[in-house]
């Protein structure tokens, strides 16, 4: 074959190309749609009346492979209530530039107190604030995601 | 803890039978669980705990099928015998276990999440590997009202109790306070006190090492971690000269939690440690912690680093014209005081070198006799206790006396000057104050006519008296199988002498203006016995340069103040009174301030232009194992993590090492200087121990109080030629008439103002001061 008809043939794709809709995303204004298991960003979570749903029992310490929550626990007491058994975490941390996202926190939760949401912008210009605190963690976060919805394909 | 006995599976007349299969073999009487567990088959238990006593059977979790035998049996109260075919994994055998677990598990509340014990949970541990792992039952479950507070240190949550009796034994057959017992029955089974009010003791917090579940749990531990959170550190207690065994827990470079080693030394605690031992590390920081390091100069006081502090206490002791003196209190370690002695011997040449103790000549002979470590006493058919009160004084020597009463039937006697917390079980051979010779000649005779005999004798008292030191010695030596057992009154007492560190000179030299400064390493001499003499002897313009942990009198007026780390915080090594050299390791980071007592005296060393070969307390002691006879070839990995028992003095050692002669006289009331853990410095300190925190008192017998015509609403002030006290009257029966008893170690120290520094007899003169 000569050539010309290789050429041919590749501005061939090239105009193809130039006439289809773009598949990148104007990234920030626009954020990928993400599934609804992504395990993304984590969040605390309340009962409707205020009381956390965390008692501080440790368990997503002790299953996390990256080691980087951190619970100190404290006793309830008639005037300062904060979950509904005997205990509850003080101290509620996770050190997100060490988390890897495998959910074994969420799993190991008996309360369904911590899930893995769907946020996952979450950089900082400082390590030191990506250790997210209980009160961090127990607000929702401030960049959300969109999700895909079924059989979205971006 | 430690579940399973220890099974000898060398030792003479050995049973053979079939274990699944196998044909194995241990000594005749041994229980199937703990054969089993020798041979590495683990039958799950629940209630068995061999330390408490023999098997009550209470829990059934430890089933097993013997063939010929109808039904299932308990294995751990069924003894091994010839041929008997025994099947832990039948499929009969695991049906029973699992029924037992799912039984035990019917009523037990789902709290592993909020649990102290989860984690760390035999329940768990066993209902994961030979439960059923599913339960049938879907009913409500019992409740009760929880937690609820057991004692001011103990939670119960009777939710989660098992019924194993383990507490009840525990408080019944051990430490025999007769206060746990189990209310109601069925479902409804309570643990609480007879009494119904605080289970208040002083070895409670044992009952929280042997409960298989979390229905008894530490209050000050509530909370605090998991066992993924903590790291368990062997180390020893350095309270009292028992040095027992135990586990440091820490978390975020601090101690949380004492407890007793899963891997019990059996020559020492056999697991239980006092109360004191378990939550004294409590009143380790605190507002007397020394934070940072203090110099004291003509420009007034100032606030330092450590460098600095070196720094000003090598210009404090290297400007003194003459000799320096190095005071070592009863807590400086092996290592530290090494290190003394090479300064003494080169940096500070021609240092005199001292320790705060009771002189060691009159006592050498009978530290010369064959020696017994604790666990001889349960083998012994006659115990003897020559003065002291051990059970505050060094308290678990108690449990082992009550185990050789109670489980071995042996006979138990205390002589001395009040029948202390033995009276219950001890025959008590009264001898008045200064009277010791005299019982101990009647005591004599019996131990000739026993076959093993061991004899506990008081350091204080017998150093009052000499000469029934040496009748005692002579006893010991007499019959062969007799063994002794020092009762010590200083923590590292043993350790420092064996470094031939005597215990006098040292004031005696200050007195005589020999010395041009001192240097004291975890020493309060202010506080100390003839501490009005020290505080005399201190008046001067002597610099002092304090190595200390905790604010005291001599930190208060000392030129140079360096903060050091406290025994939970830095390497160590302590002799115990039986002459077992152990290993205290580092758990809590301690202060910023403060620096490892060692590493401080290197630091000296150094500034001081004589700078010792070694850098780190293992290569201190190693360097001291090859200098001195009494500690040849200690090393660290000698030790490991249950400590050596170290050659047992000479008859001659240290026989320069005496007070002068001192008559009592007749003159007023002997004084009897007692000693209390509980009632102790460190012990007060600790906020968990607050239930033991009493004031001070001078304590006399109802006869003495009618003959002096006091109440127990009256201060007395007691005058003796050392110095003056005053103090509330406390009235105890059945102690000795015309004596009074003081406490040392209090926060107030009065009792060692009464007192010469060798603790020689005193006698008081009492003057009531104020009545109410
Ligand atoms: S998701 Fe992150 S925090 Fe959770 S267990 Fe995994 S690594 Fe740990
Ligand atoms: S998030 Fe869940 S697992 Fe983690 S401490 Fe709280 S209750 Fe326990
Ligand atoms: S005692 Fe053991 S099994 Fe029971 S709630 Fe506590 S951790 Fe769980
Ligand atoms: S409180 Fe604990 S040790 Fe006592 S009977 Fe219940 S389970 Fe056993
Ligand atoms: S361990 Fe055998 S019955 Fe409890």
């Amino acid at each position: 074959m000569s050539l010309l008809t290789e050429q041919l043939k590749g501005f061939g794709i090239t105009f193809r190309t130039m006439l289809r809709k773009p598949i990148t995303l104007g990234y920030p204004e626009n954020k990928t749609p993400v599934f609804p298991r992504f395990r993304g960003r984590h969040r605390l979570w309340q009962y409707e009346d205020g009381l956390e749903k965390c008692v501080g029992c440790s368990l997503c310490v002790a299953a996390c492979p990256a080691d980087c929550i951190r619970v100190v626990a404290e006793d309830n007491t008639e005037e300062h209530r904060v979950s509904a058994g005997e205990r509850f975490a003080r101290i509620y941390e996770i050190n997100m530039a060490r988390c890897i996202f495998c959910g074994y926190c969420e799993v190991a939760c008996p309360f369904d107190a911590i899930t893995l949401e769907h946020s996952y912008e979450l950089s900082e210009r400082e390590r030191s604030s990506l250790i997210y605190t209980k009160d961090m963690l127990l607000a929702e976060h401030p960049k959300q995601v969109p999700l895909r919805t079924e059989g979205q394909r971006v | 803890m430690a579940d399973y006995a220890r099974v000898d599976l060398d030792a003479e007349n050995q049973v053979t039978f079939e274990l699944n299969g196998r044909q194995v073999s241990a000594p005749a009487g041994t229980m199937l669980v703990d054969a089993c567990y020798a041979h590495g088959v683990e039958v799950p238990i629940f209630c068995y705990e061999p330390r408490i006593g023999p098997p009550v059977g209470a829990c059934r979790m430890c089933l097993v099928e013997v063939e010929g035998m109808r039904g299932l049996q308990t294995a751990c109260s069924t003894p091994v015998r010839p041929d008997m075919v025994v099947r832990t994994d039948s499929p009969a055998a695991k049906d029973g276990q699992e029924g037992v677990l799912e039984i035990l598990l019917m009523n037990h509340p789902l709290d592993c999440p909020v649990c102290d014990k989860g984690g760390e949970c035999p329940l768990q541990d066993r209902s994961f590997k030979f439960g059923g792992g599913k339960s049938r039952f879907f009913e409500g479950k019992r409740h009760f009202p929880k937690p609820l507070e057991l004692s001011s240190r103990i939670a119960l949550d009777q939710e989660r109790c098992i019924s194993c009796f383990r507490c009840v034994r525990f408080s019944q057959e051990v430490a025999q306070d007769g206060q746990l017992t189990m209310q109601e029955r069925g479902v409804q089974s309570q643990i609480t006190t007879f009494s119904g009010d605080a289970y208040e003791d002083r070895f409670t917090g044992n009952i929280i090492d042997v409960c298989p579940v979390g229905a008894l749990t530490s209050i000050p531990y509530r909370f605090v971690a998991r066992p993924w959170d903590i790291t368990n550190t062997p180390s020893v207690c350095g309270l009292c000269p028992v040095g027992c065994n135990t586990e440091l827990t820490l978390r975020d470079g601090d101690v949380k939690r004492v407890t007793g080693r899963p891997d019990p030394n059996y020559e020492v605690e056999e697991g239980w440690l006092c109360d004191v031992g378990r939550w004294g590390f409590d009143g380790d920081g605190g507002i007397t912690r020394l934070t940072r390091a203090i110099v004291r100069d003509a420009n007034g006081e100032r606030h330092t680093d450590l460098t600095d502090a070196v720094a000003a206490a090598t210009v404090a002791l290297r400007g003194a014209s003459k000799p320096v003196g190095v005071l070592l209190g009863a807590t400086a370690t092996v290592e530290e005081a090494a290190i003394a002695l090479e300064l003494a011997g080169g940096a500070l040449a021609g240092a005199r070198v001292a320790r705060l103790g009771i002189p060691a000549a009159p006592l050498a002979a009978l530290r010369a006799t064959p020696r017994a470590q604790l666990d001889e006493i349960e083998r012994a058919d006659l115990v003897a206790v020559v003065g002291g009160d051990p059970g505050l004084a060094q308290p678990i020597t108690e449990l082992r006396m009550r185990k050789a009463v109670l489980r071995n039937g042996a006979r138990l006697v205390t002589i001395g000057s009040r029948p202390g917390t033995l009276a219950d079980v001890a025959t008590h051979v009264h001898a008045a104050p200064g009277a010791l010779t005299a019982a101990v000649a009647e005591l004599a005779a019996q131990i000739g006519a026993t076959g093993r005999p061991v004899v506990l004798w008081d350091e204080a008292e017998l150093a009052a008296e000499p000469a029934a030191a040496e009748a005692l010695a002579e006893a010991v030596s007499a019959n062969g199988a007799t063994r002794q057992i020092e009762l010590g009154a200083d923590v590292n007492g043993a350790g420092l002498r064996a470094l031939g560190i005597p215990a006098t000179g040292l004031l005696e030299a200050l007195e005589a203006g020999e010395l041009g400064a001192l240097l004291t390493v975890r020493a309060d001499p202010r506080s100390a016995p003839g501490r009005v003499a020290w505080e005399a002897a201190l008046e001067g313009d002597v610099p002092v340069v304090a190595l200390a942990t905790h604010a005291d009198r001599t930190t208060d007026a000392a030129t140079v103040v360096i903060p050091v780390q406290s025994l939970l915080e830095q390497e160590g090594t302590l002799v115990s009174m039986t002459g077992r050299a152990q290993r205290v390791r580092r758990g809590a980071e301690g202060p910023a301030g403060a620096a490892p007592g060692w590493e401080v005296l290197i630091a000296l060393g150094h500034h001081l232009g004589a700078p010792p070969a070694y850098r780190t307390a293992s290569a201190a002691l190693a360097a001291a194992g090859g200098r001195y006879a009494g500690i040849e070839g200690l090393t660290y990995d000698a030790m490991g993590v249950g400590g050596v028992e170290l050659p047992r003095p000479a008859a001659d050692h240290l026989a320069a090492d005496a007070g002068p002669a001192r008559a009592a006289g007749s003159d007023g009331l002997a004084l009897v200087a007692t000693r209390d853990v509980y009632g102790g410095r460190e012990a007060s300190r600790a906020p968990a121990l607050a239930a033991f925190h009493a004031p001070a008192a001078a304590t006399v017998s109802p006869a003495t109080a009618a003959a002096l015509d006091v109440t127990d609403a009256d201060t007395v002030t007691l005058t003796s030629p050392y110095g003056a006290a005053s103090l509330p009257v406390r009235i105890v029966d059945g102690l000795s008439d015309d004596a009074v008893f003081v406490t040392l170690g209090t926060a107030d120290a009065a009792a060692e103002a009464l007192m010469p520094p060798d603790r020689g007899p005193v006698r008081v003169g009492v003057s009531v001061e104020a009545r109410r």
